[in-house]
């Protein structure tokens, strides 16, 4: 089959980002809007912009008849989920196939299978992958917390539906077991409508490695090497790199390898990412398969040299794979920052507010994903993270000079963000070594957000100076008293 | 002429004068002659104060000043004194529970009349997708809850109200 015409079922920085691929080759483009919707950099580029209704945005973005019904209108013959939102929902997969609408990622039985983390392991398990000592509480209900307490502390509870860090719980002394299982259970009911649960051993200090994956669908399968994501707050990353400081070269081969495998054992279609726990001693477990396009896809891009969304349209044209697995390289080192709207101080609260001035930084080696225009407004309709900054250097020294300075150049005023922070943890001699875990900001928050210099002087000079009001008040007062600085009525 | 200034939650209060030449703005620290001067960029400027020139990006918002200077990004809030004074209405911070950010409760544990101490729980709420349980600030009375259980709230609305202390 061939797509002439596809629409973006996302928004913001991703949507900008298909976008982009889809007109360089050749096809006509349209995105999905909400009216609460901010215009931003898709809405610029994409050929037709589909207005789409809910009681929020979010439910806009969830209502699958209404896209479906948006695509078919258009005469889109391809739709492109994305990530988030329904890029990993096997119904609206389904309910595409059944109006003869071509979907960009994997069958809707992958989707299924890796979605339930239950099955996804049991499977893993199957074909000989290694998975961590868990238990699940399907296997059988009443004696689930017994079989919990046999794995023992520290243990991780999730739900079986879950994904994201939802839910999940840590426990570490057996008191407390009962009442985090009732925790998760509600949580997992209210986020995913299914309180199933599993637990699983927890790994101390583990890093977050994952392997990007591209199938054809037919036993087909090619790895484009690793990405380490250990740097996260409440499970969600932040920054995120390749290659891992972390791996030998064996150990390289040997966890993409993996990854690879399993995607083969599924006959895997599309873009997808194995995740895998990553212990001290070396040891690693399958976590979970994410059957979409990854947030931190560029930093892969950056070392391969190959656009990961001209593969995924490739293959769901029926085109193929256009590498072999000898002609992917991992070349230098590639760093992604996620710019994200929230105040690292206080608890990564998010921050909302008018964008009054925006300058996104440029230059070698440097690539931003943004999904803001300047004079635009951030709001809580959506995901804090409001673009992503990207960089590549020959080696992982220059990746992180370059990424330091970007960073530092990025001006977003307006609304908080998190650019001192992720400098911060770009300059922690930790982060320098390599020697991170998934704990690393959590055990390091302090150090992260302590104030820097103190320049409040010059801070409210400029705050003065730039007050019109104070300042056209200032020139109206007779000159004498003017000069009597500290005079106070 | 007089303004308030707030960085990182410490406000500092200051007066801006000219001497003729230049302007001068007294800080409880000292005086500090300063200039600011466009720079052609958007919102840019080149300050120079304290024997320093810094370049740096600047954006006046209606409540604070948002200034991006040696690779960082500060935010000034900006408080007018006698606006301040027109504006007191007597409550006190830790009378009540102010939405850290909006979101949905998922549970109410008291009611108005109910007598609480400090710690205890008052409600659970969820905001990007995290439970949060809010509890008392201090020993009191529970004045007001506002929200009911699946109701939704916005950012600074309030959670939870205790009867003013009794002095």
């Amino acid at each position: 089959m061939t797509i002439s015409k596809l629409l973006v079922a996302n928004r913001g920085e991703i949507a900008a980002r298909v976008l982009r691929t889809a007109k360089a080759r050749g096809l006509a483009t349209a995105v999905l809007s909400h009216v609460a919707e901010q215009e931003g950099p898709a809405h610029l580029i994409a050929d037709e912009i589909v207005m789409i209704e809910g009681p929020t945005p979010v439910a806009a973005y969830l209502d699958i008849p209404q896209i479906v019904e948006a695509a078919k209108k258009i005469g889109a013959d391809a739709v492109h989920p994305g990530y988030g939102f329904l890029s990993e929902n096997a119904a609206f997969v389904a309910a595409l196939e059944e109006a003869g609408v071509t979907f960009v990622g994997p069958t809707s039985e992958t989707i299924d299978l890796m979605g339930d983390k239950v099955r996804a392991r049991a499977f893993v398990e199957e074909h000989g992958f290694p998975v961590a000592p868990s238990a699940i509480e399907d296997d059988d209900p009443a004696s689930f917390v017994e079989r919990a307490r046999a794995v023992g502390y520290p243990l991780l509870i999730k739900p079986s539906a879950g994904g994201g860090g939802k839910g999940m719980r840590v426990v570490r002394e057996d008191s407390t077991l009962e009442t985090e299982i009732a925790t998760a259970r509600r949580e997992g009911q209210r986020y995913f409508g299914d309180g199933r649960l599993f637990v699983e051993c927890y790994i101390e200090r583990p890093r977050h490695i994952e392997v990007q994956v591209m199938g054809d669908g037919q036993g087909n399968v090619v790895h484009f090497w690793e990405r380490e994501c250990s740097i996260q707050r409440r499970f969600q990353k932040i920054i995120e790199e390749t290659p891992s400081p972390a791996l030998t070269p064996e150990q390289r081969d040997e966890i993409c390898e993996t990854a690879a495998g399993i995607a083969r054992a599924v006959k895997y279609r599309g873009a997808g990412t194995v995740e895998f726990i990553y212990a001290q001693d070396g040891a690693f477990y399958f976590l979970e398969m994410n059957t979409r396009l990854q947030v931190e896809h560029p930093v892969t891009e950056l070392v391969t040299g190959f656009d990961l969304v001209a593969e995924q349209l490739r293959i769901a044209a029926g085109e193929g794979l256009s590498a072999t697995q000898a002609n992917i390289p991992q070349t230098g080192h590639s760093i992604e920052l996620r710019i994200c709207a929230e105040d690292a101080t206080a608890d990564f609260r998010p921050s909302i507010g008018d964008l009054l001035l925006l300058d996104e930084p440029s230059g070698p080696g440097v690539r931003v994903d943004s999904g803001i225009l300047d004079g635009g407004k951030v709001t809580t309709d959506f995901d804090p993270m409001l673009s992503k900054l990207i960089v590549h250097g020959r080696d992982r020294v220059e990746a992180i000079a370059r990424a330091r300075q970007a960073v530092q150049n990025y001006v977003v005023l307006g609304v908080t963000t998190n650019t001192g922070y992720l400098d911060a943890i770009l300059a922690h001699p930790d982060f320098a070594s390599g020697d991170v875990s998934t704990g690393f900001l959590a055990e390091q928050s302090e150090t992260l957000t302590a104030p820097g210099e103190d320049i409040s002087d010059l801070l409210m000079a400029a705050a003065a100076l730039s007050d019109e009001r104070l300042v056209s008040d200032v020139m109206q007062i007779p000159e004498m008293h003017r000069k009597m600085g500290g005079w106070r009525n | 002429m007089q303004r308030i200034f707030q960085i990182d939650g410490e406000e500092t209060e200051c007066w801006l004068g000219h001497d003729g030449s230049r302007f001068v703005l007294n800080t409880p620290n000292g005086t500090v002659a300063c200039q600011l001067d466009p720079t052609g960029l958007p919102g840019g400027y080149t300050l120079r104060a304290k024997g320093v020139v810094r370049e740096l990006r600047l954006a006046v918002g209606p409540e604070a000043t948002f200034v991006h200077m040696n690779g960082r990004t500060y935010e000034v809030g900006r408080v007018d004194p006698a606006e301040r004074l027109a504006g007191s209405d007597g409550g006190t911070s830790d009378d009540r529970l102010v939405a850290p950010m909006p979101g949905v409760v998922v549970s109410v544990a008291v009611k108005p009349g109910d007598t609480v101490e400090e710690g205890q729980p008052l409600l659970v709420i969820e905001s990007m997708k995290l439970e949060t349980t809010l509890t008392a600030p201090r020993d009191g009375v529970v004045a007001e809850m506002p929200f009911a259980e699946g109701d939704s709230f916005g950012l600074k609305d309030i959670l939870a109200q205790l009867a003013p202390e009794e002095k």
